[in-house]
């Protein structure tokens, strides 16, 4: 199965800081055609998709749009997720980049769809170099009429991971500290400054646009039953091509990894980054989709000179630099842990700590008030199944 | 707000809308431990020691902020959910001093009861600890960050009951702490005086009143089990 680009469409086909060129192809026909239907029969149409959120929770984007439509209340948000922090993701940097007038068209549909008159572009502060470009398009979009009535603030984040998890982002956009809130109740209902917000990642928002040229129909017939249309993957790692990569849902892992990247050598793959899975090879013909493991579309190839222990370490670090520290079993489950692997790293692990971190692994995704704390565990978890062997090594004596 | 029906612990009850699972159960009889929760103030969340298994829900759910809905099927003591609380606490107690013996706090410290309540046994998860110098220049308050359990009562107490918002939070991860100030120790001459607030509220001994020798502790001698 060759690439399919959908979100990729204008990628190297435009000047991404000229809107001409964006609007010789068909840019900004999609706002037009939205504003020309209700919102209803737009949100209507992203449901017919089938589209998913492309951030990694693949939550539908048609019910949360209406969900947030039909919540009480005059004053709505909509919000643009461009804190990409997952590891080893680079695909929304790529759309930016190359296309950040599709990002602007998508958030003006999604405003209209929802009934919000301001929108935000929450960009990590990595991407700070991006933000000429992004406020660029904004500007020309303005200037070319297509934002009357919706207004666009970029808004930068400060290099926190967590600010990613939507409720910690509306906390930074808020001018809080960057902080994981408890649900219910859900954005849709008492979001950013306490009002109906969606937040959609970069990725969702670029297939917008296209589901409402062509219609949400055409878009359902591309991927398997639950996991409808294409899918951005950032690929990295041990492989000959590493790169961004649109697939339609439901290929085979083995195609894009060996086909189109070039892996030789492969002993595992984490799929979704830090939080991710990590399958071993002998798994590679499973499908990418959403029925199996998907995330934000990281893909990280290690061959078979890396050591388990080190990847899941060093993952466990990063986690554990980056918990926002507000909820127990986040803040001191990953530092033990991060202590814990580091014994086992230098051959000084204990037998019965194996155990204990399957319960504290159990513990943390039960009781975690965030995505983080909730998903930190899935590479170790998977990583204790698969390559046993490795942890068995690191137990002091053996 | 009309009355709703939920079943809790399988029997049915009944409650008003917009009540929290942990204010049903309380009304029920039913204790549930908490540590970050404070009555009459808005819900923190962050200790997750009052979780309950609700039907239907892919993790477990934190009873003091969530609002119970017609038809909820909660269990507040299944097996799940006491070994997620016995492991919560034991986190807590993870990086906190083994200064008990000698901790004005030992007989009234809410961690140490509810450890015993959950019979936490013998610690599995030991980290580093953290070393903060203890603040004692204030007349009015000692403060003893490496007790901290980060329940953040302090901060909601001085923020929402006296309105001062003396405390914050800095800093992520295993490294955050309740800081005063911009992070600096309550000198003897702070806006800080004598409502102890926060010191009534405190769950450990990290904040607590200056104290002279010879003085009377407070509480009753708590019965230790094992």
């Amino acid at each position: 199965m060759p690439q399919e680009k959908v979100v990729l469409r204008n990628c190297g086909a435009i000047d991404p800081a000229d809107i001409k060129t964006h609007r010789a192809r068909e840019g900004f026909k999609a706002l037009e055609k939205a504003r020309g239907m209700t919102p209803e029969e737009v949100i209507s149409e992203i449901k017919t998709s089938g589209l998913r959120g492309r951030g990694g929770a693949g939550f539908p984007c048609g019910i949360k749009w209406e969900g947030a439509r039909n919540s009480p209340g005059d004053e709505k948000y909509v919000i643009g997720n461009a804190d990409e922090g997952e590891v080893g993701t680079f695909k929304d940097r790529y759309i930016i980049q190359n296309d950040p007038f599709s990002l602007v068209e998508g958030l003006a549909i999604a405003g209209y769809a929802v009934g919000a008159r301001q929108g935000y572009i929450y960009l990590r502060w990595e991407y700070s170099y991006l933000l000429d470009l992004l406020r660029g398009a904004i500007d020309q979009a303005r200037a070319a009429g297509y934002l009357d009535g919706f207004r666009i603030e970029v808004r930068q984040g400060a290099g926190a991971y967590v600010c990613g998890e939507e409720s910690a982002l509306m906390e930074s956009v808020e001018g809080k500290r960057g902080e994981a809130r408890y649900r219910p109740p859900f954005p849709t209902v008492a979001g950013l400054f306490q009002k109906p917000t969606t937040i959609n990642n970069v990725e969702t928002l670029m297939n917008v646009a296209p589901i409402v040229l062509k219609g949400g129909a055409w878009y359902a017939g591309m991927g398997t039953e639950r996991s409808r249309g294409t899918k951005v993957f950032s690929v990295s790692g041990d492989v000959a091509r590493p790169g961004v990569y649109e697939m339609v849902l439901g290929s085979p892992l083995r195609e894009l990894v060996e086909g189109l990247a070039g892996a030789k050598d492969i002993k595992m793959i984490q799929i979704g980054g830090a939080t991710g899975r990590i399958i071993p090879y002998d798994q590679i013909d499973a499908p990418l989709a959403f029925e199996s493991y998907l995330g934000a579309g990281a893909i990280t190839v290690y061959n078979r000179s890396r050591g388990v222990l080190e990847i899941v370490g060093r993952t466990m670090e990063f986690l554990a630099e980056e918990s926002c520290g507000k909820c127990t079993p986040c803040r001191q489950g990953t530092e033990w842990l991060v202590e814990t692997l580091d014994r086992f790293r230098r051959g000084e692990g204990a037998a019965r700590d194996i155990g204990y971190m399957q319960v504290l692994a159990d513990t943390m995704a039960l009781s975690s008030l965030c995505g983080l704390g909730q998903a930190a565990c899935s590479g170790l978890v998977d990583t204790l199944k698969y390559f046993r062997d490795d942890y068995d090594r690191g137990i002091s004596g053996k | 707000m009309g009355n709703i029906s939920l079943t809790l612990n399988g029997t049915p009850v009944s409650a008003p809308q917009g009540m929290t699972i942990l204010e049903v159960a309380r009304e029920n009889g039913i204790d549930i431990p908490t540590m970050c929760y404070l009555k009459d103030l808005a819900p923190v969340g962050a200790c997750r020691l009052c979780v309950v298994e609700v039907e239907g829900s892919r993790t477990l759910v934190g009873s003091c902020h969530t609002p119970v809905t017609p038809g909820m099927v909660i269990q507040t003591h299944s097996p799940k959910v006491l070994e997620v609380r016995r492991v919560l606490i034991e986190l807590m107690m993870a990086s906190h001093p083994d200064t008990c013996i000698v901790c004005e706090a030992a007989n009234c410290c809410e961690l140490r009861l509810r450890a015993t309540d959950l019979e936490v046994g013998m610690p599995r998860f030991r980290t580093r600890m953290h070393y903060f110098p203890v603040e004692d220049e204030n007349p009015s308050i000692i403060r003893d960050m490496s007790k901290c359990i980060l329940c953040r009562r302090c901060v909601a107490a001085c923020d929402n009951i006296e309105g001062k918002k003396m405390f914050s939070l800095a800093y992520r991860g295993f490294e955050t702490k309740v800081i005063y100030d911009l992070d600096k120790p309550i000198g003897s001459n702070e806006t800080c005086r004598d409502c102890k607030t926060c010191i009534t509220l405190c769950p450990t001994g990290a904040l607590r009143l200056p104290m002279k020798f010879g003085q009377e502790k407070k509480g009753p001698v708590l019965y230790v089990k094992g």
